[in-house]
């Protein structure tokens, strides 16, 4: 349980430095406003910013109230207010709505508006089409990259994959190639640089200008990490929208892992308290268990338990003075490990319960029936039902979804009719959802043989126009196909089956999805490594849409160490899951290797599809 | 202008060199030249010079005065130098002067502190090279170009070098210590490599490399032996080559790498010379040194022979990307290699296109008709264009008036502006500190738009280009090149500045043509101007998102349902003029359900609107209206599994178990009767359930026993129908002693079928 590093992995660069730095800088904004002041923080910042600076720092620097921005108005009293929130449009109306409010009220206070993690001109256009922007002043917080764990930076921006991918909107492009370029400044220059999608290339390309503008100052410096792997999320829809079957997964699954915590609700903490959780490699029980898969979880954990009630048990003979010791010595930690050994039993308790049912089974079941491209007529039924049945609208979305990619999009009549039920079941608003999947690819109907449409004729002339190489049409995706069944088979991705797959000893990267399924993601990766690059793999770039879109990049002079060259940064663009984290995770340790993770937010299903809904406000 | 060669110089068999004159001096020095510390600006820029300057000879009491003249002598400012600066940086003396990119003068004084003035002696500001240097003082200086900015090297009384590459945004490098070096350096240089500097410096018979983590001795390939000294060092303008010159009197001319010998020369002079500096330019035949003692000038390059001078004065020089100027009490000259397209056309009995093509000029003004003949001569050969390059290229070349006008004249008028800009760019190429946007802002302002534009594609970085080009109203080229930069803020600008210059149709016909802008200003319009969105999808026929459009008002912005359900209506309509029949319909559809919910709400009170037709008919259900929700089933065709599963949840939910079996009786249920079961058991209605479970088909009865928890009787089914799995599922279920026969029976009948 819990494969060891081998011994000779590699350190992990220390990521605390990037916390520091944040701190440091939000101190240095927020005295920029002396005295006492009020703070508006915007919902998706709270849990980020506790992880930089709790409330007392906040205290020390004056923050008197804290607020959330919310559509409500503000009550407070402060003479300085303080916004701190991203940079949107619907904040920038919020942050004009009170100024203006407070403006015909005749009342005159301090406005600052701390944006992050930058600045965007739209957001200083609303304000001056809103009149206030002489009334407040702008800044920016450069905080974009979170370390979650030891091995996992986030950017904290989930709005990226609907930005980008749906909406083919560019701006955090921009914001990628600022972190990237700060981990450069910070951890030495990349010597091997590979990369896959659009906007991988894109950030690429404009992280590399800022490097050339600045003094080359990484230049000299030796590499600490050896590779950087740029993936774009649309490269691999099928992974992220697999249920999630290992234990970190798993619980993102059922109880959202939010910002590296999670609310244990009173199910999970039988009391009557739900408890608010950090999950990372500190917690030394569940950093044993985070990879796992579920159906060896349990059992680990009361063996765990067993031995921990035998280390209580050696009180019994104890003489004074080892009571003594054991009491000041060994009985803090040993509380410690019951407080977390009795919280992952509950919330596995609390999993089986949901999860070990019989309907869990048939939709793993359908999944990789789907996966393996086998029985689709009773996939397609199961769908329907569960759509009839309202199971849940995020669920038969996603099965839809994993139908349509699957099998390069759903026969037409099977696209009319499993729509209609959805409408039926879920309402006429889901029409809009229905035009978002089909535009970002994901739910698509099958073209009637290979002839493609005008439409798609047409834009598919727009995508591979050679002037318009830097250009995302928002429609792109239309005139692709996902090709899943050929790359699955070109890159071997359901593993051939001979007798019992043992999840216990695992022997290849497919334990994540039950030993069902290789993560086209990761195996992506796993090549290029392997090969340095992307010979050899030129059909798969072909079928992946990719071929303007792949590149590798080394330099020429090597200075990195051997140590470093076996770390690994892979830049997830639109998110990852803890699914790819996990098998990534297992893969250096089965080549050595140590990975590290940077992602713009960790998605899993629920979340790739409720970013594609439309929801009545 | 028939000697127009006589001044022309032969370096081997190629290249020719000239030296003449470019201005007379105006100033009026009262010392010499050798007297003072100089420094020029590059580019023909201002001369800067110390007089006085605190030498530690001189008299304490002499103060230092710090003059700044133009290339021609004019005075631009005369200051005692630290009477305008602040006075706690009157501590050390000037060691050395120095000329930024952005022509502003760096004093280097001797205890680290740098003063910078303006053009016209205006005290700018200082910064310090830092603790080290304080505390060692500094021996020697050297203010450097990269394509960043301008660099101060700095070498320190205990011979350790600090550099900052760029002043502009200043980062001090301790450069590591040369081991065992007990003495300064006797010569040393800044090198640029792939954009980092670099130091090297000689020691006795070594030269060493700094960079700022290692200290490496280097040695020039194919060095002659017998050297015990280097006394000189000169690295050419673009950082690509070295010159050195040793104690025996040789030149050794190679890449700046030291990897490559280009060529040495034996001069035969053992006197270290006062300057050395390269003479070249980019797209130069040769490449050659210029060596300056006290009163001899030396060109050397690869040839036998060297090109010799004699100097009346004092003179200094300065190295220049096309040459090098050398200036003295008197006069200001210009040496540099003869270019090819002046060679080409000033050469005796030249016959290339240019030639030809100035003779043709010179006919004309003479009113001769040989000025035709000399033109079809051209015409005929197909080279009238080449010609006309040739002179306009050659004009940028020349410094008299009188001939730039003869070799412009030749084109007429049409000169063009892509030819004047390729020239400007021939000339400059990709020299450190040259911006393109600068030059081209100038040649706006001199109202030389189409220039400014083709001088502004030889600017490398896209986001530059943008301010000057909206200036010029040139904003479709900008957006262009905005969207090129990736910086999207850049693009947003310039949307609005097309949004406020173009009416709305050409706005938007612009967009149309700029998917990644159209994203944008999208994303923007969601937000801020719905209106906006809606007339950009009209403006490109872009029914699909119009009827998405028209979708969300139906329950975003409209309230009242005659609003919502028009809404509705132009969303249709729209919809089928994206040939997307199938949301058309739905949105019918909807149209007469949010007809009917209001409908119901008149009728029955309760809520119905907004209620998907599922919610609909469920909602009828559990308010007792059967009827009504059969009728909505039939209206909107509801499937007939999604009726039952519908019904079976909401009947079980009001626990009406009679109307429910009633249901059950009414015809076949297209869903199977394991449903029935399921739902009996979560409400917990063993009873209820039982009844159904007997109806359950033959492939689910073992399951549909096990739930109503009739373990022996599933035993028996799975055993009468010999099914492996059904007949472990069973046994899962059998648990502790009440089913102990039960699992026996079980394990009896698998041992008889593995008999058989």
């Amino acid at each position: 349980m819990a494969f060891p590093h081998r011994l000779d992995a590699p350190e992990l660069p220390d990521f605390s430095m990037l916390k520091r730095l944040a701190r440091d800088q939000l101190i240095y904004l927020l005295e920029q406003l002396p005295g006492k002041k009020d703070l508006f923080i915007e919902a998706d910042l709270m849990s980020p910013l506790d992880r930089i600076a709790n409330v007392s720092i906040l205290k020390q620097h004056e923050v008197d109230k804290l607020y959330k921005v919310e559509n409500k108005p503000a009550l407070s009293s402060n003479e300085q207010l303080c916004f701190l929130v991203r940079p949107r449009i619907k904040n920038m109306r919020y942050i004009a709505n009170l100024v203006n409010a407070d403006k015909l009220a005749g009342r005159i206070r301090k406005y600052k508006v701390i944006l992050t993690p930058q600045k965007f001109y739209a957001c200083e256009m609303v304000l001056e089409e809103e009149g206030i922007y002489g009334d407040v002043s702008c800044d920016e917080w450069a905080f974009s990259l979170l370390p979650l764990d030891v091995d996992l930076l986030s950017m904290e921006l989930p709005e990226f994959f609907r930005d980008y991918f749906l909406e083919g909107d560019q701006r955090w492009i921009n914001t990628v190639a600022q972190a990237l370029h700060l981990l450069s400044t910070l951890y030495g220059p990349f010597p091997n640089c590979y990369g896959i999608g659009r906007c991988a290339k894109m950030s690429y390309d404009l992280w590399r200008k800022l490097e050339e503008e600045e003094d080359g100052e990484t230049k000299g410096r030796r590499p600490e990490i050896g590779h950087i792997f740029l993936l774009d999320r649309d490269m691999d829809f099928v992974t992220a929208l697999c249920s999630q079957v290992v234990y970190e997964g798993l619980v993102d699954d059922t109880f959202r892992i939010k910002c590296g915590s999670v609310d244990f609700g009173p199910e999970v903490t039988s009391s009557d308290k739900s408890l608010k959780v950090l999950l990372n490699a500190e917690d030394k029980v569940f950093n044993e268990i985070r990879n796992e898969h579920f159906s060896n979880v349990f059992g680990f954990l009361s063996q765990k338990a067993r031995n921990l009630q035998a280390q209580y048990d050696r009180r019994r003979g104890m003489d004074i003075k080892q009571m003594k010791n054991f009491v000041s010595q060994e009985l803090k930690g040993l509380k410690q490990e019951h407080r977390l050994l009795s919280l992952h039993i509950g919330a596995c308790e609390s999993i089986m319960k949901k999860k070990t049912k019989q309907d869990f089974q048939e939709l793993i079941k359908t999944e990789h029936a789907l996966l393996e491209g086998f029985n689709i007529r009773e996939s397609t039924n199961y769908i329907e039902e569960h759509i009839d049945r309202q199971v849940s609208p995020i669920e038969s979305l996603r099965l839809m979804c994993l139908l349509s990619i699957t099998e390069n999009g759903l026969i037409p009549k099977d696209y009319r009719s499993l729509k209609t039920q959805y409408l039926q079941s879920y309402g006429p608003e889901h029409l809009l959802t229905f035009s978002n999947l089909r535009r970002a690819g994901l739910l698509t109907e099958q073209a009637p043989g290979d002839t493609l449409t005008a439409v798609e004729n047409k834009v598919s002339k727009l995508v591979t126009d050679k002037a318009a190489g830097k250009i995302t049409d928002a429609f792109s995706s239309l005139a692709k196909r996902s090709n899943f069944r050929a790359i699955s088979k070109k890159l071997n991705l359901i593993p051939r089956v001979d007798g019992e797959y043992d999840l216990k000893v695992p022997r290849d990267m497919a334990y994540v999805f039950s030993g069902a399924y290789v993560p086209l993601s990761c195996r992506i990766i796993e090549q290029v490594l392997e090969r340095r690059g992307w010979q050899g793999l030129d059909e798969v770039v072909r079928l992946l849409n990719c071929s303007e879109f792949a590149f590798t990049d080394m330099a020429k002079e090597d200075k990195a160490s051997s140590e470093s060259l076996r770390l690994i940064l892979v830049v997830f663009l639109g998110g990852c899951t803890f699914s790819e984290i996990s098998a990534l995770r297992f893969l250096g340790r089965e080549k050595g290797y140590r990975f590290i993770f940077l992602t713009t937010a960790i998605t899993n299903s629920a979340r790739l599809m409720e970013a594609m809904s439309e929801v009545k406000a | 202008m028939d000697c127009y060669t006589a001044n022309w110089n032969p370096l081997g068999d190629s290249a020719f060199y000239r030296k003449y004159e470019l201005y007379s001096m105006d100033w009026d020095l009262k010392e010499e030249l050798k007297d003072c510390l100089v420094a020029a600006a590059p580019y023909g820029g201002p001369i800067a010079l110390l007089r006085n300057c605190g030498r530690k000879e001189k008299a304490a009491s002499v103060r230092p005065v710090l003059e700044i003249y133009s290339a021609s002598g004019v005075p631009l400012a005369s200051l005692l130098h630290w009477n305008l600066s602040p006075p706690q940086w009157k501590s050390g003396p000037v060691v050395a002067l120095g000329w930024s990119a952005e022509e502003e003068l760096l004093c280097v004084q001797e205890d680290g502190t740098v003063l910078v003035y303006g053009l016209h002696g205006d005290f700018r500001r200082h910064f310090s090279m830092g603790n080290e240097v304080l505390q060692n003082r500094v021996l020697d200086a050297r203010i450097f170009h990269t394509e960043f900015g301008s660099g101060v090297a700095i070498l320190t009384g205990a011979y350790r070098f600090t550099l900052s590459a760029n002043v502009g945004d200043l980062k001090l490098r301790r450069m590591p210590e040369v081991p065992g070096l007990q003495s300064a350096p006797s010569c040393w240089t800044t090198l640029c490599h792939e954009r980092v500097a670099h130091i090297l410096l000689a020691v006795g018979p070594d030269l060493y490399l700094l960079d700022h983590a290692t200290c490496s001795t280097v040695t020039p390939a194919g060095l002659a032996p017998g050297v015990s000294s280097f006394l000189q060092m000169a690295v050419s303008f673009t950082y690509r080559y070295l010159a050195l010159f040793t104690d025996t009197g040789y030149i050794w001319m190679g890449t700046a790498s030291l990897k490559e010998k280009l060529c040495e020369f034996n001069c035969n002079i053992r006197a270290p010379p006062k300057q050395m500096v390269w003479c070249s330019r980019p797209r130069s035949k040769e490449k050659a040194v210029v060596v300056a003692w006290e009163r001899r000038l030396m060109v050397v390059g690869n040839a036998p022979e060297s090109i010799q001078f004699v100097l009346d004065e004092d003179s200094y020089l300065v190295p220049e990307l096309d040459g090098v100027r050398i200036f003295s009490r008197s006069t200001h000259e210009f040496l540099h290699e003869v270019p090819v397209a002046s060679e080409e056309i000033f050469k005796i009995a030249s016959m290339a296109p240019g030639a030809l093509l100035l003779e043709a000029q010179k006919e004309y003004e003479k009113e001769s008709q040989k000025a035709d003949e000399y033109l079809r001569e051209i015409q005929e050969l197909g080279q009238l264009v080449q010609a006309v390059q040739q002179c306009i290229e050659a004009a940028g070349h020349e410094h008299q008036p009188d001939m730039q006008k003869s070799l412009l004249r030749v084109q007429q008028k049409d000169v063009s502006d892509e030819d004047v800009a390729r020239a400007i760019n021939q000339k400059l190429g990709d020299t450190p500190g040259v911006s393109y946007s600068d030059i081209a802002a100038r040649a706006y302002g001199c109202g030389r738009t189409e220039l400014a534009i083709k001088l502004l594609e030889y600017e490398p970085r896209s986001g530059e280009q943008v301010p000057l080009l909206l200036k010029m109203k040139r904003s479709k080229l900008a957006l262009s090149k905005a969207i090129e930069s990736g910086d999207t803020d850049l693009v947003f600008t310039v949307l609005l500045h097309l949004k406020n210059e173009l009416n709305r149709g050409d706005f938007f016909m612009t967009l149309r043509n700029q998917p990644m802008a159209l994203s944008l200003y999208r994303q923007f319009c969601k937000h801020q101007e719905l209106d906006t969105l809606k007339d950009l999808y009209n403006q490109d026929d872009n029914h699909q998102e119009l009827g998405s459009f028209h979708i969300r008002a139906s329950y975003a912005t409209e309230e009242r349902i005659e609003g919502r359900v028009a809404a509705l209506q132009t969303a249709a309509d729209a919809f089928y003029k994206a040939k997307n029949e199938f949301a058309a319909k739905a949105t019918e559809d909807q149209m007469r359900l949010l007809r009917l919910q209001r409908r119901l709400e008149d009728e029955l009170g309760g809520h119905f609107l907004d209620l998907s037709l599922h919610d609909t008919v469920t909602a009828l259900i559990l308010g007792g209206q059967n009827k009504r929700a059969e009728q909505l089933a039939r209206d909107f065709r509801i499937p007939d599994k999604r009726l039952w599963w519908l019904k079976l949840a909401a009947l079980a939910n009001l626990e009406d178990w009679e109307e429910l079996e009633k249901f059950s009786k009414s015809k076949k249920s297209p869903i199977g009767y394991l449903p029935f079961v399921e739902i009996c058991m979560k409400q917990h209605n063993k009873y209820e359930a039982k009844k159904y479970a007997s109806r359950v088909g033959p492939e689910q009865k073992v399951k549909a026993l096990l739930l109503v928890g009739d373990v022996a009787q599933a035993a028996d089914v799975a055993i009468e129908h010999r099914n492996e799995t059904e007949l472990s599922l069973v046994l899962s279920h059998c648990t502790g002693a009440t089913d102990g026969a039960t699992a026996d029976k079980i394990q009896r009948a698998r041992a008889q079928a593995q008999k058989k």
